[in-house]
């Protein structure tokens, strides 16, 4: 990460003993891309692999039924799936879950999790807050937007962030940080359409010829950052590379199946195309994925849906799991899956699970964390934390897999208040 | 980047190690220990208890009579000895009671001060507001990252910066169950073995063992943490020597601030205050105050904060070259550019030639470029005073009411949030268009919106109020706008950076506390009016009740059947409010320059002073005499030789930044871009609800029409008041739309390639000529003509029009099209 020193924030970590800001605070102008390009190349470091699945579990999915069974509490709570071991002996998850409970050694289960707010919405999993946190400022950004607003200074061979769930807030980071939406025009920018590579080239050619404004004219260096931009564009069209990312066509057809599985991703498992998406993506130089999966608030039926999704839930996040692993990526990639909230203890007379914001659950992969283990604890009846963790503490979490530093991390919002990304910034501990 | 590796090296090398001016020997020296005004030099000061201290500041006076920062480069002595010491970067700790003279030494020059030492055996209570919160400000244990933050840090909580020391008292000595201090062993108080990290600490060491910080603490502890009496002295303001200084660009300045107490006693807190210079490109402060510059010639300013109050340093760092052959002065903006840029001894770049000139005009004032025939008659114009005319014909048009409504619209958060919004919306942007096609005095625009009352359909901008529809956000957005004061900070504690505290900002929410609403006539279209009563408003933490006050101004008592918001928008627009007119002036400079005078335009403040106070000065003060006339601002603007300069740097002033001696070249935003684009192309975009033909800078509210270009490229959504809410950053998505897009591909197969490539009359070397006029409003070189021509003779007559599509392409792909220059 590149900074300026300054001095206004003292920074918590004890690791610096000056104040770190970061690079182009809103407003506050700061160093120039080159120059950046420069530093980091001179402290040796690579292009960051790191990256981040964020999966939003839409609607609030039911803890106590997938990682938080409770098999002793009564009837009318407990649920109709029992629990099943695993690979890591003492860890529990639902039997639907056979495929991933023979790789709990990959993955952790945060139980307790607390910070959810009663609003359906992808804000706390992506941003943290809800949706009208300072709001007046255009609201907090997703983590994906921040990755973007950092990654300006790195030299990222991608696009920085892809939405594949549609427009997702940057916040007050503004909309040049917002993802990157591969449907309609975003997906043709990709590839050579109706201009062939030879004419590509034709172009750039002579617009390296005609294009002769001196750029010391700009000591802002706006000019050469977006020179750098079109050697990138230019690099991403001609290779296709992003392109080839989206286009499942192009993988294996053994592999595709293990996403999709013998129905060929009719039903349920067609969410699991976005995985496999993601990893593709993300192994063409992409830092953050956002997406959502299947739909979860089931007020009726709780258990019918479940019967449905879970299986498939299973099977793409297990194919997903073992993908990264055989690559050698599972430490450099983090995937978590949340919901807005946890589903009510007791059951409807519909056979559903109402809202519950006091408690859910969420799943976490890769990353480096530390995996095979159940962090955290409800009470008796998934009604309330017993050992809580927070939410922010998993965004914190995941902003440290992918190297940033939440202490220290700040950016100036639109009304000139320096912003934290999280207020609750511990990361969870025994993930790290 | 050489000043960053600078910059690196200057922080970590030891602060004495360097101290080597490379000056001729001082002709005299001056020592100042007790106060900040010049006349305090050698003035006796004293130290009282043994963990007391000061910091001196040593001035040369050189042959020549220039004076220069010696602090760190006096040899010291303090006699007679064994009462005080003193280092070599000046700082004075006591030994034993008495009176010592501390003498610094440069050649034959020396200077003078006694130091009085009391109390050394008996020291005083530990005054905690004064002494001890300090010194958790300084170590940064109180900063919004650590115990500051709301919550606190790991279940131990501070007041943000110390603002309330009493809240500190309670969670150090009180809150759990006292086992954070330990008077019988001080110690083993938690608080000091956290703050050493004996125990872990997740700040780390912040506090070092023997350290001055340490040994107080261990006193104040010693003593049963006493916390003061109710009637102790408190600090009223700090002040700091030397207030304003002119140095090298390499050079280096040792501050001493002083904090003046409530009982006329003063404190030499130097090594407490903190430190912050407002460009950290400029210039670099160490713990100790001690300024390094780092290269670059301008204006800069260290803010010193020490408790709730600052103080600003100020420095003016000339290059020193000679200015000559100045452009001629057109307006007072060339008296004070120029008179800045002699001061500095910065020479500005020639006066731009005409085409640059047109260009750059017609995109500030309308956002459009000039049509090619436009720019073909400005060219050959023999006209002395063309440029003049130019100005008032570009005034005049529909274009320019276009495009700062576009401007205005943003920041006055005209955003659709809901389809219903719509119609309200559109009536508000067509009030502020016609407010600006008629050039209405400003301070009649800013009070018809803040008096706002009534049906959005008579009063359109009551739309204003239903956007901005929390009385804090008034308050904000009134203080942001219209006066360039950031006050957010003090909704819930005192302004870290600024003298507004929580009174300050309730004092303004009062001028709101009357806003009424009720039910419109259309759905989502409240009425507003004045709900009788007093006006007034409390401070949530102290319950106070608060009249309604203008910043910095005295409370009104308002009758309660008069709407306290005519009050505001009186105190506003009188003229001699000292917010109003020169925020507006600013921001209209930084539209068109690119760069405030203050910058950010909305964070005026004494810690952010002016890049050039007179001009800034000069121009409120016209703008008032004008009776607020927007348009004979810009017209003072654009007419001035500094506005027509050229953005290519001479040898000096490439890196100039802030003192306007070229044009700094920004990119088009994202609605001039697409308009520009199509213009150049003579092609057109469509917008969702909007009727054909309608440019993007027409588009009335913000989050009402989608377009992938405009998002990409960073139009703002009208969240907030803050032109920063507009985006330049660059993209790789920017990149790949301008490079690689079926909407620009599309744009280039049916503008004018195809035309030029069916036009039989004219040659090539014609059509090219037109393609440059189109884009660059200037004839193409030698150079760019033989490229052109040589891309057109590639390709077989059948394949003209892509020939012609891809040199449009390229035009407006060029740094020259896609940049204001």
């Amino acid at each position: 990460m590149l900074t300026i020193t300054g001095d206004r924030y003292q920074s918590c970590d004890g690791l610096q003993r000056r104040d770190f800001m970061k690079i182009g605070a809103l407003g506050l102008g700061g160093l120039a891309l080159p120059d950046l390009l420069r530093l980091e190349a001179k402290d040796g470091k690579k292009t960051n692999s790191k990256a981040l699945i964020n999966v939003h579990l839409s609607g609030g999915p039911s803890h106590q039924d997938m990682w938080d069974l409770k098999p002793e509490a009564p009837s009318e709570v407990r649920g109709e799936f029992r629990p099943i071991p695993t690979n890591v002996p003492g860890m529990e998850i639902c039997e639907l879950f056979p495929k991933l409970a023979k790789m709990a050694d990959k993955f952790a289960i945060i139980r307790g999790m607390v910070g959810s707010v009663d609003e359906h919405s992808y804000s706390t999993a992506m941003t943290g807050y809800r949706e009208s946190d300072l709001k007046s400022v255009g609201g907090h950004p997703s983590i994906g937007s921040v990755v973007s607003r950092l990654s300006m200074a790195s030299a990222d061979r991608a696009l920085p962030y892809v939405s594949l769930m549609g427009h997702v807030t940057p916040g007050y980071l503004g909309p040049v940080h917002q993802p990157y939406v591969p449907d309609g025009g975003g997906k043709s920018n990709l590839r050579l359409g109706k201009i062939n590579a030879d004419r590509l080239k034709g172009r750039t050619d002579l617009l390296n010829e005609l294009d002769t404004m001196r750029r010391d004219v700009d000591a802002n260096h706006q000019m050469e950052a977006m020179d750098s931009f079109t050697q990138k564009a230019v690099e991403v069209v001609t290779s296709g590379r992003m392109g080839d990312a989206l286009d499942l066509e192009k993988e294996d057809r053994a592999t595709v199946k293990r996403y999709l599985g013998d129905s060929n991703g009719q039903g349920r498992s067609g969410g699991n195309r976005n995985f496999l998406m993601a990893r593709r993506l993300i192994e063409a130089g992409v830092r953050c994925i956002a997406m959502s999966w299947g739909g979860w608030d089931t007020h009726e039926n709780n258990f019918k849906t479940l019967r449905d999704q879970l299986p498939a839930l299973d099977m793409g996040v297990s194919a997903l799991i073992q993908d990264l692993t055989d690559r050698g990526m599972l430490d450099d990639v983090s995937i978590v899956l949340w919901g807005e909230f946890g589903r009510s203890p007791k059951i409807t007379n519909n056979a559903g699970r109402d809202h519950w914001p006091r408690v859910s659950a969420a799943f976490m992969a890769g990353g480096g964390i530390r995996a095979g283990q159940v962090v955290g604890a409800s009470d008796r009846q998934a009604a309330d934390a017993v050992t809580p963790v927070h939410l922010h503490q998993i965004h914190s979490t995941l902003y440290r897999n992918l190297g940033i530093d939440v202490e220290t991390t700040q950016f100036i919002d639109p009304s000139g208040r320096p912003q934290y990304l999280l207020d609750n910034r511990n990361p969870v501990k025994e993930l790290v | 980047m050489k000043r960053l590796i600078a910059m690196a090296l200057l922080l970590a090398a030891p602060a004495a190690a360097q101290e080597k001016p490379e000056a001729p020997a001082p002709a005299s020296l001056s020592i100042q220990a007790a106060g900040t005004d010049d006349q305090d030099a050698g003035k006796a000061a004293s130290l009282t208890g043994p963990e007391s201290r000061l910091q001196v500041v040593v001035t040369a006076t050189l042959p020549g009579g220039r004076l220069v920062d010696w602090t760190g480069a006096a040899k010291y002595t303090a006699a007679p000895e064994g009462i005080v010491t003193i280092d070599e970067t000046g700082l004075v700790t006591p030994l034993k009671e008495g009176t010592a003279t501390v003498t610094a030494a440069a050649g034959a020059a020396t200077a003078s001060v006694p130091v009085k030492v009391e109390h050394y055996v008996d020291p005083p209570l530990v005054n905690f507001p004064n002494q001890v919160t300090p010194i958790f400000t300084k170590l940064g244990c109180n900063s919004g990252g650590c115990h500051g933050k709301s919550g606190g840090q790991n279940g131990f909580r501070l007041s943000l910066l110390g603002f309330e020391p009493g809240d500190d008292y309670e969670y150090l000595v009180k809150e759990s169950l006292g086992r954070r201090l330990f008077p019988a062993a001080p110690e083993h108080s938690l608080l000091l073995m956290k703050g050493i990290a004996s125990v872990p600490h997740g700040g780390g060491d912040k506090l070092k063992k023997d350290s001055h910080e340490y040994r107080l603490l261990v006193r104040w502890i010693t003593q049963g943490m006493p916390y003061g009496k109710d009637d102790a002295a408190m600090v009223t303001g700090i002040s700091v020597f030397p207030r304003h200084r002119v140095m090298a660009p390499d050079g280096r300045q040792q501050l001493m601030v002083i904090a003046h107490y409530s009982d006329g006693s003063a404190e030499n807190v130097t090594r407490t205050a903190r430190y912050e210079p407002n460009d950290k490109l400029m210039a670099s402060v160490n713990e100790s105050g001690r300024v390094q510059m780092l290269g670059t010639p301008g204006e800069v300013a260290v803010m010193i904060r020490y408790q709730d109050r600052v103080a600003v340093a100020e420095a003016t760092v000339p290059l020193g070259a000679e200015v000559a052959n100045l452009p001629p002065v057109k307006s007072i903006v060339d008296d004070h550019v120029f008179a800045k840029l002699k001061k500095l001894g910065l020479p500005p770049s020639p006066v731009a030639d005409d085409a640059t000139f047109l260009r750059r005009v017609s995109l500030d004032i309308t956002g459009r470029l000039p049509a090619a025939e436009v720019a073909r008659k400005f060219l050959e114009d023999p006209d002395p005073a063309k440029r003049e005319k130019a100005i008032e014909r570009l005034l005049e048009s529909e274009a320019y009411a276009d495009f700062f409504a576009n401007k205005w619209s943003a920041i006055l958060r005209n955003r659709r949030d809901k389809d219903t919004y719509a119609s309200g919306n559109f009536a508000f942007y067509q009030w502020i268009r016609a407010a600006l096609d008629q050039n209405q005095p400003y301070d009649k625009f800013v009070r018809e919106i803040v008096t706002a009352s009534g049906e959005i359909s008579d009063h359109p901008a009551v739309a204003w109020y239903r956007q901005v529809s929390k009385d804090f956000e008034q308050v904000e957005d009134v203080a942001q706008l219209f006066l360039g004061v950031r006050i957010q900070c003090a909704r819930c504690h005192h302004h870290p950076f600024e003298k507004w505290s929580r009174k300050d900002y309730y004092g303004m929410a009062a001028f709101f506390s009357r806003v009424g609403r009720k039910e419109g006539l259309s759905p989502d279209e409240q009425r507003v009016f004045h709900q009788r009563g007093i006006a007034g408003s409390k401070d949530p933490k102290t319950g106070a009740a608060l009249k309604p006050t203008g910043l910095g101004d005295q409370p009104l008592d308002i009758p309660a059947e008069e709407d306290p918001r005519l009050d505001l928008a009186n105190w506003l627009t009188k003229p001699t409010n000292p917010f109003f007119a020169r925020t507006l002036v600013n921001r209209y400079w930084k539209h068109f320059f690119g760069r405030g005078i203050v910058d950010p335009e909305d964070d005026m403040r004494d810690t952010n002073p002016a890049s050039n106070k007179e001009l800034l000065d000069g121009l409120a003060k016209k703008f008032v005499e004008s009776g607020y006339d927007l348009k004979e601002l810009i017209r003072t603007i654009c007419r001035s030789s500094t506005y027509q300069l050229s953005s290519l740097p001479n040898a000096q002033n490439a890196s100039d930044r802030q003192s306007f001696s070229r044009y700094y070249p920004r990119r088009l935003n994202a609605e001039v871009l697409l308009d520009s684009i199509d213009q150049m192309n003579g092609s057109a975009t469509t917008f969702t609800g909007m009727p054909a033909g309608s440019r993007a800078v027409q588009i009335p509210d913000h989050g009402g029409v989608n377009s992938y270009f405009l998002t990409v490229f960073g139009k703002p959504g009208g969240a907030s008041a803050c032109e920063c809410e507009r985006s330049v950053d660059a993209s790789l998505a920017q990149s790949l739309h301008l490079l690689n897009s079926p909407d620009i591909h599309g744009k280039m197969s049916s503008g004018v390639a195809k035309e030029l490539s069916g036009d039989m009359k004219r040659t090539d070397t014609e059509k090219v000529q037109e393609l440059y006029f189109r884009a660059f409003g200037r004839p193409a070189s030698e150079h760019e003509m033989k490229y052109a021509i040589a891309h057109l003779t590639k390709f077989e007559a059948k394949d003209r029009p892509a020939a012609y599509e891809d040199i449009v392409w390229a035009l407006i792909n060029t740094k020259e099209f896609l940049f204001n220059h």
